[in-house]
């Protein structure tokens, strides 16, 4: 681990279920439980965002809680900072999480004023008046207004409520955010809004972002750098450009073919191939392997290692090559 | 999900204010008629005793000689007495008013021990899990199987028992708000229970375990707000069953005693007299007991409506 | 030729005990025999709505105002509720977001393929489950046969929404209305399902309004679009010419906020503020708060919509290559 990491996993796993339960014996089905995260080792640097993408079930939002501290890893080690622990947990209030469904994540009986200064009042960073000077500073910060303390979250939009959540997690001071799909649940006018106020705030105030989205186009503008996860392990990481110009693991190659963009000139979709294997299933060997244009015998007996080549690192027998020519043949 | 709704003005929040009141009693007038009776009748329970501060019931006040007077609108009737009296030359229509404070005092205190019993052991229930859980709810199950009038019939035949038979008014007024209140606490807990289930998935709570609070906190400050309207129609209902329960436990004579008034002791006193035709003696209280837990009923059911889940958005 | 489907300054309110707010203001569109024109605009738009009130099933408090609704030629916002039934679902098909809530979970998809073609197509029950296989087969589920006596959850989601398509095409529509066939989608998925409903169209050359919020969408299969905001059209037109060179400052606002895998830069252009309640529509043109080139014109007075085929409302539009 070098300096400049504030965050490592290593070997983290989570299973969900797997002890049977009455229902499952009485069909008879074998139970082994959801994988839901598998393996994943990664780090996370200072000051930077590391985006996660990945389609619907594929563990991106337990990865998030492990690392939130709000579900424990049945394996694996998490370290922050150098120091080890079971989760970021003991080094709150460093890290702060922001979730996807701006309606659920606040309480609705609280208000705006409250929310806010809840972890103020948690962890006495500030002393009798100075708690509302700081809560009137954090929503002028976010772009809302130090008058809307009274009021309750029901009577904001979904836009403005993300902005009160963000309040609420810099009102922490934390070094760390953890955001699980932050703005899916937008308008992409308002998506655009919160994304730049979340560059502008990394920048003013030097936080590091663990940003998960299952949208390409938003990884593009925000991330640093990016991994790919795809039945709970991570199968591709590099850095923002080289991702989408040469992507080498062949599920990022189909991911991003199977993105729109709006060029009209070319109108062909490009779905992957297959149905997504059940995460409560996977198939032997590379968990890619029944839908990949690639796959060989040996994709099926021996399950691929994520390999480090520089900067990056690809879970693949038969990666796609790096200088460029990152494309099927037709 | 339409979520691009501007803040609101705070003339706009006015209108809006008004358009609730006023579409609430344009939709549903029988609910808020319903609650108007029933309110007026708790300032009736509550107003008159404060203006009449000795009751019909102290035996000082006893006057024979208008004894069993009819109503007034009836040969011999006057607007002295304008419900009548009993046997004893009580007013009816302040007698009602004492009968009815008893009565609701006895509802209100056991909904309370209900409530209290019931969301304590719901929130313990929905949070330990495991044997305490389950524990917890088979016991419920249990109590389910005995009625509730049964149950306060054996509470407090137990509770005489254990304190025998020398016991003064207000004794008597505990054993049957304990022996209520405890044949309550079921519906609660389990509502509760299934509240906190939902409840402690939410991401606000995630979100404030994050921030480091603790589980205590998150309970009381966080979830309980939140999951209490569901208890409070539930409470309005139990009010009623309270009130009926110590009625039929007071005419049934192991309730309140004859000497403090109760629309039960009130409904048996006056049955007495309907067999010699002075009806409004037991009318009055009957009518009084319908019309509140009628109108209580209806509310809370409308109530129920209003904070239904499947209807009920967090905006 | 007459279109398929004519919408004439179709206009919705919802009264409420002190005013009456206006959900749709004044829509006009038209869809030609195997066209897609797509609805796009923010949430509260008016997009659902306007799919809603075209067969008819706008609930209280909304009401249709006025404008008319034709259908090949035929009025249809008059018919009685009889009449209009029978319209929806044999000349009007439906696709919704969300699979799980138009699937009936407890009778099996064949089942309910069967009873839909039955019920609208002159056929028989074994010509129906013969096309009903076909369809399972055409959506790209294996072994059709014994699929068809499943129940909807135990497919995947994806599978479900090609499920829904399925139904709303195997009574052979002449239209179909599809609510964000893919916002609940991955985007694996979602390509999926959008080939499907792209090859279904070009085989069956159903007409089609596709509402969505995502210009992606919008660029790979709508021949022509609609831009709503706040109830009103604020351009329409030939999709490439929009995406290409849009003269509503709003279109040229969502175009620059909708982040793209292929895009270069790290920053979005963000439209200022949100859209407005519709308790709160401003005045004259509605998008004046947010708009970069706003006026006191644009405040006071409301811009008319430049052309029905292809138009848009703006006092101060953008000319070709972005400027205005
Ligand atoms: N508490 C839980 N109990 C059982 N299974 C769970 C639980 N939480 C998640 N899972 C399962 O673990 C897998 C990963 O779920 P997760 O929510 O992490 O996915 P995700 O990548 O965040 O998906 P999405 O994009 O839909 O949010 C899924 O198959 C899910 O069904
Ligand atoms: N049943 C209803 N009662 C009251 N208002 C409604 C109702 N249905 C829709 N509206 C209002 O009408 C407007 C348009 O709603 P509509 O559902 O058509 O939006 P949309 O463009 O489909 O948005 P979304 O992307 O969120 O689906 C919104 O302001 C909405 O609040
Ligand atoms: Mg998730
Ligand atoms: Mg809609």
């Amino acid at each position: 681990m070098t300096r400049d990491d504030l965050l490592a996993l290593d070997g983290v796993s989570r299973t969900f279920g797997g002890q049977p339960t009455f229902l499952s014996g009485l069909l008879g089905q074998s139970n082994q439980g959801t994988r839901a995260v598998d393996s994943v080792s990664l780090t996370i640097r200072r000051g930077e965002t590391l985006g996660l993408v990945g389609e619907s079930g594929c563990g991106k939002s337990t990865l998030a809680r492990i690392v939130a501290g709000l579900i424990k890893p049945d394996r694996g080690t998490i370290t922050f900072k150098g120091r080890p622990s079971a989760s970021a947990a003991s080094a709150r209030p460093r890290v702060q999480m922001i979730f996807q469904d701006p309606f659920s994540s606040l309480n609705g009986r609280w208000t705006v004023g409250r929310i806010v200064a809840e972890p103020i009042r948690v962890h006495n960073l500030r002393k009798g008046s100075a708690v509302r000077d700081r809560v009137a500073e954090l929503l002028e910060q976010v772009g809302l207004s130090a008058a809307d303390v009274v009021k309750y979250p029901h009577e904001f939009s979904g836009g403005q409520r993300q902005r009160i959540a963000i309040a609420r997690s810099l009102a922490g001071e934390p070094d760390f955010l953890i955001l699980d799909e932050p703005t899916s649940a937008l308008d992409v006018s308002v998506q655009a809004q919160i994304l730049n106020l979340l560059k502008d705030l990394q920048r003013d105030l030097d936080l590091t972002y663990f940003f998960i989205t299952h949208n390409l186009g938003v990884v593009r503008v925000i991330a640093d750098r990016i991994g790919v996860m795809y039945l709970g392990q991570i199968v591709e990481i590099a850095d923002n450009p080289t991702l989408f110009e040469a992507p080498r693991h062949p599920y990022t190659r189909l991911l991003l073919d199977a993105a729109l963009d709006l060029d009209t000139s070319d109108l062909s979709l490009h779905p992957i191939p297959g149905e997504l294997p059940s995460p409560q299933f996977p198939p032997p060997g590379c968990r890619f392997q029944s839908r990949c244009p690639r796959m060989k015998q040996i994709c099926i007996d021996v399950e691929p290692v994520l390999t480090y080549e520089g900067e990056s690192a690809v879970r693949c027998h038969f990666p796609l090559l790096s200088d460029r020519q990152a494309s099927f043949p037709a | 999900m339409s979520i691009a709704t501007e803040t609101l003005s705070h003339r706009n929040r006015a209108i809006q204010g008004l358009e609730w009141l006023w579409q609430s009693v344009r939709t549903a007038p029988g609910p808020s008629l319903a609650g108007l009776i029933a309110l007026s009748l708790v300032l009736f329970a509550f107003v008159v005793p404060l203006v009449i501060s000795s009751s019909p019931f102290d035996p000082a006040n006893a006057d024979l000689l208008n004894s069993l007077n009819p109503p007034f609108w009836s040969e011999g009737g006057s607007m002295v007495f304008p419900l009548g009296t009993d046997d004893q030359g009580r007013d009816l229509l302040t007698a009602l008013a004492f009968g009815l404070r008893t009565s609701l005092i006895v509802g209100i205190l056991s909904v309370i021990i209900g409530l209290v019993i019931g969301v304590s052991l719901g929130l313990i229930s929905g949070f330990a899990g495991g044997a305490v859980d389950t524990i917890i709810m088979r016991a419920a199950d249990v109590q389910l199987a005995y009625p509730a009038l049964l149950l306060a019939m054996i509470i407090d035949g137990a509770m005489r028992q254990a304190l025998g038979t020398s016991r003064d008014t207000n004794t008597a007024i505990a054993i049957v708000v304990v022996s209520i209140g405890i044949s309550f606490w079921v519906q609660y807990a389990r509502t509760i229970r299934a509240s906190v289930l939902v409840e402690r998935e939410q991401d606000y709570v995630a979100a404030a375990r994050v921030t480091g609070r603790s589980r205590l906190a998150i309970i009381a400050l966080h979830i309980l707000p939140n999951i209490m309207a569901p208890v409070l129609v539930i409470a309005t209902i139990n009010l009623a069953i309270a009130i009926i329960t110590e009625a039929t436990l007071s005419f049934l004579g192991i309730g309140i005693p004859l000497t403090q008034p109760s629309l039960g002791t009130l409904i048996r006193n006056g049955n007495n007299f309907l067999q010699s035709g002075e009806w409004w003696i037991v009318a009055w209280p009957c009518a009084v007991l319908m019309l509140f837990v009628f109108s209580v009923n209806v509310f809370g059911d409308h109530l129920r409506d209003v904070f239904n889940p499947r209807l009920r958005t967090r905006r | 030729m007459t279109p398929i489907l004519e919408v004439n300054d179709l206009t919705v309110t919802m009264k409420r005990p002190f005013r009456t707010l206006t959900a749709l203001d004044r829509v006009t569109l038209t869809i030609g025999k195997g066209e897609v024109l797509g609805l796009v605009g923010e949430s509260g738009a008016g997009k659902s709505l306007t799919g809603a009130a075209i067969v008819n099933l706008l609930v209280p408090p909304l009401r249709q105002t006025g404008g008319s609704i034709a259908l090949a030629g035929r009025r249809i916002d008059t018919l009685s509720r009889d009449d209009m039934r029978k319209v929806r679902g044999r000349e009007i098909g439906f696709i919704f977001q969300d699979p799980s809530t138009s699937l009936n979970p407890v009778l099996s998809i064949g089942h309910q393929l069967i009873e839909t073609m039955m019920t609208h197509l002159p056929i028989g029950r074994d010509e129906a489950r013969r096309r009903a296989i076909a369809w399972i087969d055409r959506i790209g589920i294996p072994e059709a046969e014994r699929r068809l006596d499943q129940y909807p959850h135990e497919f995947s989601g994806g599978m479900r929404q090609r499920i829904v398509i399925a139904l709303a095409l195997c009574a052979e529509p002449s239209l179909v209305i599809a609510d964000e066939p893919t916002t609940a989608l991955d985007v694996s998925v979602q390509a999926r399902v959008l080939q499907l409903l792209k090859d279904l169209h070009g085989e069956t050359g159903v007409a089609m309004l596709l509402i969505t919020h995502d210009l992606g969408v919008i660029a790979k299969m709508a021949d022509r679009v609609a831009v709503l905001y706040t109830g009103r059209v604020v351009e329409i037109g030939p999709t490439s010419a929009i995406l290409n060179s849009p003269h509503h400052h709003y279109t040229h606002g969502l175009m620059k906020a909708t982040p793209t895998p292929n895009m270069q830069t790290q920053r979005l252009d963000a439209i200022p503020g949100s859209m407005p309640n519709l308790a709160a529509i401003p005045s004259g043109c509605s998008f004046h708060p947010r708009c970069p080139r706003s006026d006191a014109t644009c405040r006071d007075h409301l811009p008319r919509l430049s052309g029905v085929e292809s138009g848009f409302a703006c006092w101060h539009p953008l000319s070709a290559g972005g400027t205005s």
